[in-house]
C-alpha cells in the first residue's frame, strides 16, 4: 500500500483536485474549457518533457522558456516578413537545437554546471530575442497554413494536443526501448559507472541538452501558430510551470527521477490548477503562490536527482 | 575447478611511476587457467597498481601482459572487458536505482529488430541477468528488481553478472568484501567459488587472509612495488600468510 501511495499518490492528489473543481468551479467542467486546459497543457508539456530529456541525463535546463522566445520570435519574424513558413519552421526548430547544443558544449567542454551555463545562454537568448524584434511584438495576418499547425482541429481535437501526443509517444519509446535512451537515463542515474561501462556520458549530456533546446523550438513553432504572433518574452511563464511539471511528475510512477508519464500528468494536474483557480475568482497572482508551493513539496517529497544536478551532491 | 597449470594471464618485469613514486617496480607473476590466484600485500605495496595496470584503467610505465599467449595493450577498462578481462571494482560500479538486468547489461544492451528500427530486447537481457543469478547461486533470481533493494553480498552477483555477461575469462575483484559483514562474506566466497567453479579464472586482491586461504588456489604477496612471493595457499592459515605479508618472507 505504501508502494502504491508513493507511486500513485500524487497522480490520485491530482485527480481529486480536478473533481474539487469539477464541483466547486463554475463552468470547470464544460468539454470547451476542458479542452482549453488540455490546449495549455501541451505547451507546457512539451517545454517539460524537453526539460525531462536534460534532467534524466543529469543536468538542469533553465534556458528552455527563453530560447523557446527566440526561436518564435525568428519564426514569427520570417513568416511576418512573408519568407515561406517551411524556412520559418526551420529557422525555429534549428535556433532552438542550437542553444542546447551550446548548453551541452558549455557544460561538457567548457566544464560550466549546467545551473551556470543554462542561465547565461537564458540570458543571451532573451537579448537576441529583444534584438530581433526590437522590443515589439510580430502581429499580423498570417499564412493560414501556417497558423493551422497551432489552431487546427482533427476530428474535434485541436492539433495542439495530438502534437503533444507525439512528443509524449516518441519521447516514452525513445527512453524506454532505444540504447540511446538506456544510456541517457544510465549517465543521468550513475555517470561514472556508465561511464565504466563504455557509455558517452559526454555526448548523453549534450544530447539531452539539445533535445530540450529542440523541443523549446518545436513549443516556440507552435506557439506562434496558435497566437498569430510572436513577442520576446511569450514563452517566458512557461520556466516555471514546465519545471514545476517535471518536478511534480517525479512525485509519481518512478518515483524520484524524472519520467516523461510524470511530466504530462504533472503538466496537467498545473493547467487544471491554474484553469480552476481562475474559474473560482482567485486573483492571478494566487497562481504563483500555488506553484512555487508545488515546486518546494515536490522536491521535498523526491529531491535527489534534482539535487545532483544542480548541486552534484 | 582445477587450474591447468597454463598462464591466461601473464605479466612481465611490469613497473608504474606516477611522478617520483615507483609504485609497481618490475612484476613478473603468471595467472594460470582455471585457477583463484590472491594478490595481497600491505598497503602501498603495489596490489591496487597492479589491478588497475592488467584491468586497463591505466598504462604500464614499463613491462609487457600477455592474455592468452598474445601481448596486450588495454586502453580502457572497457578494452579490457571485451577481450575477457572483466574487473570488479571495490565501490561496484551499479546503478543503485536501475534493475539488475539494466545494471548487467549497462553499455552492452541487446536489442532487437521492430520494423526498421533496433529497440532493446528486454525480455532476453531479463531472461539472460536471471540465469546468470541462478549460475551464481543467488538468491535473487527476479532481474528487474532494483540494486538498490539488494544486500551487499546480493550487488556483489550483480557485478559479477556483468563479467558473465562479457563471457570474460578472468575475473579481477578488487577486496570484494571489504566492507561486508560476516554473512556476506560467507556469501561472498561462495560467489567466488561458483564463479571459478564455471570455469572462471579468478584474480582476488584481499587484505582478509582467512578469504583467501578459504578460497585461492594460490597467493602472490606484493611488498614495496616487487613481488616478494608466489605458492601455492595449501599448507597455509591465516596467521602464517600474514606473517608473510607483514615480513615479506616464507613462514618458517
Amino acid at each position: 500500500m505504501r508502494g502504491f501511495i508513493g507511486t500513485y499518490g500524487t497522480a490520485l492528489a491530482g485527480l481529486a483536485v480536478f473533481l474539487f473543481f469539477v464541483v466547486a468551479a463554475p463552468n470547470f467542467a464544460n468539454p470547451v474549457n476542458l479542452l482549453n486546459i488540455l490546449k495549455q497543457v501541451s505547451f507546457l508539456a512539451i517545454l517539460g518533457i524537453g526539460f525531462t530529456f536534460a534532467l534524466t541525463t543529469g543536468e538542469l535546463d533553465l534556458s528552455f522558456a527563453n530560447l523557446a522566445s527566440l526561436a518564435a520570435v525568428a519564426t514569427g519574424g520570417l513568416i511576418h516578413n512573408g519568407y515561406p513558413p517551411a524556412l520559418a519552421i526551420a529557422a525555429g526548430l534549428a535556433l532552438g537545437s542550437a542553444g542546447g547544443v551550446l548548453n551541452g558544449v558549455l557544460v561538457t567542454r567548457v566544464k560550466v554546471p549546467s545551473l551556470i551555463a543554462t542561465l547565461a545562454t537564458a540570458s543571451i537568448a532573451n537579448g537576441c530575442a529583444f534584438f530581433l524584434t526590437a522590443g515589439v511584438a510580430f502581429v499580423g495576418r498570417w499564412d493560414p497554413g501556417f497558423v493551422a499547425l497551432g489552431r487546427a482541429h482533427v476530428l474535434g481535437v485541436p492539433v495542439l494536443v495530438l502534437w503533444m501526443a507525439a512528443v509524449v509517444l516518441i519521447a516514452l519509446f525513445v527512453l524506454k526501448n532505444t540504447r540511446v535512451g538506456f544510456h541517457m537515463i544510465c549517465t543521468g542515474e550513475a555517470e561514472e559507472p556508465a561511464r565504466l561501462a563504455g557509455i558517452r556520458v559526454r555526448s548523453m549530456k549534450v544530447l539531452g541538452l539539445t533535445l530540450s533546446g529542440a523541443l523549446a523550438g518545436v513549443t516556440a513553432v507552435l506557439l506562434t501558430a496558435n497566437l498569430s504572433s510572436a513577442a520576446p518574452t511569450m514563452a517566458g511563464d512557461y520556466l516555471l510551470t514546465a519545471i514545476a511539471a517535471v518536478l511534480l511528475g517525479m512525485t509519481m510512477f518512478e518515483p524520484g527521477r524524472p519520467n516523461v508519464l510524470g511530466t504530462l500528468v504533472g503538466g496537467v494536474v498545473i493547467g487544471v490548477l491554474s484553469n480552476g483557480l481562475i474559474l473560482l475568482g482567485a486573483d492571478y497572482y494566487v497562481q504563483d503562490i500555488v506553484l512555487g508551493l508545488i515546486i518546494i513539496g515536490s522536491v521535498a517529497l523526491s529531491a535527489s536527482t534534482l539535487k545532483k544536478a544542480a548541486f552534484g551532491v | 575447478m582445477t587450474p591447468t597449470g597454463e598462464p591466461i594471464l601473464s605479466v612481465r618485469r611490469l613497473a608504474k611511476r606516477y611522478g617520483a613514486v615507483q609504485a609497481l617496480a618490475g612484476v613478473d607473476l603468471d595467472v594460470q587457467a582455471g585457477e583463484v590466484l590472491a594478490i595481497c600485500g600491505d598497503n602501498g605495496a603495489g596490489k591496487s597498481t597492479l589491478i588497475k595496470l592488467i584491468s586497463g584503467a591505466d598504462v604500464p610505465s614499463e613491462g609487457e601482459i600477455h592474455l592468452r599467449g598474445e601481448p596486450v595493450r588495454f586502453v580502457s577498462p572497457q578494452d579490457a572487458l571485451t577481450r575477457g578481462v572483466a574487473t570488479i571494482y571495490q565501490d561496484l560500479a551499479l546503478a543503485p536505482r536501475l534493475a539488475i538486468y539494466q545494471n548487467v547489461f549497462m553499455g552492452a544492451e541487446l536489442t532487437r529488430g521492430l520494423g526498421p528500427l533496433r529497440v532493446l530486447d528486454k525480455r532476453t537481457m531479463i531472461d539472460q541477468a536471471s540465469g546468470y543469478m541462478v549460475q551464481l547461486g543467488s538468491a535473487v533470481t527476479d532481474a528487474t528488481r532494483p540494486v538498490a533493494s539488494l544486500s551487499g553480498g546480493q550487488r556483489q552477483s550483480v557485478a559479477i553478472g556483468r563479467a558473465l555477461r562479457w563471457n570474460a575469462d578472468v575475473v579481477i575483484m578488487d577486496e570484494p568484501t571489504a566492507a561486508l559483514g560476516v554473512r556476506e562474506t560467507a556469501q561472498v566466497l561462495d560467489l567466488i567459488r561458483a564463479l571459478n567453479g564455471t570455469g572462471k579464472t579468478v584474480v582476488l586482491i584481499s587484505h582478509n587472509m582467512a578469504d583467501v586461504v578459504a578460497v585461492a588456489h594460490r597467493v602472490a604477496i606484493l611488498r614495496q612495488g616487487r613481488k616478494v612471493i608466489e605458492r601455492p595457499v595449501s599448507g597455509l592459515d591465516a596467521d602464517m600468510l600474514s606473517h608473510m605479508v607483514m615480513t615479506g618472507r616464507e613462514a618458517a
